[in-house]
């Protein structure tokens, strides 16, 4: 018979055990049939199943992210960028030449460069391969919490439109903790995007938000 | 006979020289994410000894023939500050450091899952600025939380504390003096949810029944130091409405 120690929102230390005979999750170890808080976190339960959300922690590539990343190397055919993670990112010439080889890819990224690019594979040393680059130019990055970006993007982007609908300013979110900002009223955007980071943990973080803006609007006006 | 020189540790009531029953732990205060450019970071304060743990990575390993495609490596580095001790210490690594930051190495190795992170490096550092007897527990009690508040999975929190022999009687948590002049010292690491023992030294003789005592009551204190711990952690999570 399952059974769930931890209460739903509870925080949750590495080593306290959750649940009994659940299955396997993330952020979580088993040890015969108990399930066990492997970082500290924040305890979501739903009905009969569980789930650890992570307050910290660093970012490890996973296919389908969009990462924002900066390019610290070049090699024949290759780059190598820094996508705020243990592992480097390599991305091949091939996404923007024909023949590479033959080519001086400095002309399209040189190093310092600051690419938006979705992973298209991870291996099982968790190196991506990244695709689909897109340069950013202008604008700033802002480095956040890694394991806090969900909140910042919301449910069905809910957060993110808001944000972009009020400021007017162009976001791109990196999966990895970096969100590049262009335009608009920078200084709010800059201002609501620290604020959703670190009240991640808290419910009705919405209309906190929404709330905010409007305030800074106004005031500004 | 020189006994005459050895200060008396433990007087006829069973006070020790700071005021403390036998199987007392001296105050302590833990504070996590202390430091803002570091992944994870704990600073405590146990009686007269100050220590700060920072924690980097995980973060590639360079030369990079030492990496380890199966697993990631923790490196311990401990470090006393010249101005740590009464008598200035030499600056940088030496036989004792070394050999405390292997030992510590070795025990953290067993609680953080380390096959999650292959060919990377965790970097702990830990710093004491104020030493006062038992600095490796203290040391090994701050860089767990440190590794727990940078959200590196592992099984449990690590919660070290000692004892020794004074004066013929087995005690808590030794200081400086006590140290000094007592008999035996026995700093003990363990995981506290299933009472694993990561680290267990013994400096001094002790015979099978002392040991015994000794090593019951530093389990008991290491289930106390585990308890503040936990308080530190979770008072780190809570998110404050002031800014």
């Amino acid at each position: 018979m399952s059974r769930i120690y931890a209460s739903h929102k509870q925080l949750v230390c590495p080593g306290q055990v959750l649940a009994i005979d659940l299955p396997g999750n993330t952020n979580c170890y088993r040890e015969g049939r108990e399930i066990i808080a492997a970082v500290k976190g924040q305890v979501r339960v739903q009905g009969k199943s569980l789930k650890l959300v992570p307050l910290a922690g660093p970012y490890i590539p996973k296919v389908g992210d969009v990462v924002i990343g900066v390019v610290i190397d070049l090699f024949n055919g290759r780059w190598l960028l820094d996508i705020n993670s243990p592992y480097y990112c390599t991305m091949m010439g091939e996404e923007v030449s024909k023949n590479p080889l033959h080519e001086d890819l400095k002309s399209y990224f040189d190093i310092g460069d600051i690419l938006s690019m979705r992973i298209a594979k991870v291996n099982e040393v968790n190196e991506p391969i990244g695709v689909k680059p897109w340069k950013l130019e202008g604008g700033c990055i802002i480095n956040v919490n890694p394991r806090r970006v969900p909140r910042i993007v919301g449910k069905k982007k809910s957060m993110l439109n808001l944000l972009k609908e009020k400021t007017g300013s162009k976001i791109v979110v990196g999966q990895n903790g970096r969100i590049w900002v262009k335009g608009g009223r920078m200084e709010i955007t800059i201002d609501a995007i620290k604020t959703i980071e670190r009240f991640a943990p808290t419910s009705g973080l919405t209309d906190r938000i929404a709330k905010l803006l409007d305030a800074h609007l106004r005031g500004e006006k | 006979m020189s006994t005459k020189e050895i200060p008396k540790l433990i007087d006829d009531k069973g006070i020790r020289i700071d005021g403390r029953k036998k199987d007392e732990l001296r105050p302590i205060s833990m504070e996590v994410g202390v430091l803002a450019r570091a992944d994870g970071s704990a600073y405590i304060e146990w009686g007269d000894n100050k220590v700060l743990a920072a924690v980097y990575g995980p973060r590639q390993l360079h030369p990079k023939f030492m990496q380890d495609p199966t697993k990631a490596i923790l490196h311990f580095i401990y470090n006393m500050a010249p101005f740590s001790v009464d008598e200035r210490k030499r600056p940088g690594p030496d036989r004792r450091s070394v050999e405390i930051g292997k030992v510590c190495a070795e025990a953290l190795s067993n609680v953080v899952l380390l096959e999650k992170y292959p060919n990377t490096v965790i970097d702990v550092f830990v710093e004491i600025l104020q030493a006062d007897a038992g600095t490796r527990c203290v040391g090994l009690t701050a860089a767990s939380l440190a590794l727990a508040d940078a959200g590196i999975p592992m099984k449990d929190l690590v919660a070290a504390c000692a004892a020794g022999k004074i004066d013929g009687e087995i005690v808590l948590d030794l200081k400086k003096e006590e140290d000094n002049y007592g008999e035996c010292d026995l700093p003990l690491a363990i995981l506290p949810r299933k009472k694993e023992v990561v680290l267990l030294q013994m400096d001094g003789s002790l015979t099978k029944e002392e040991f015994q005592e000794a090593f019951d009551l530093a389990l008991k204190g290491c289930l106390e130091i585990y308890e503040k711990q936990k308080q530190a952690l979770l008072k780190s999570m809570e998110v404050s409405e002031d800014s």
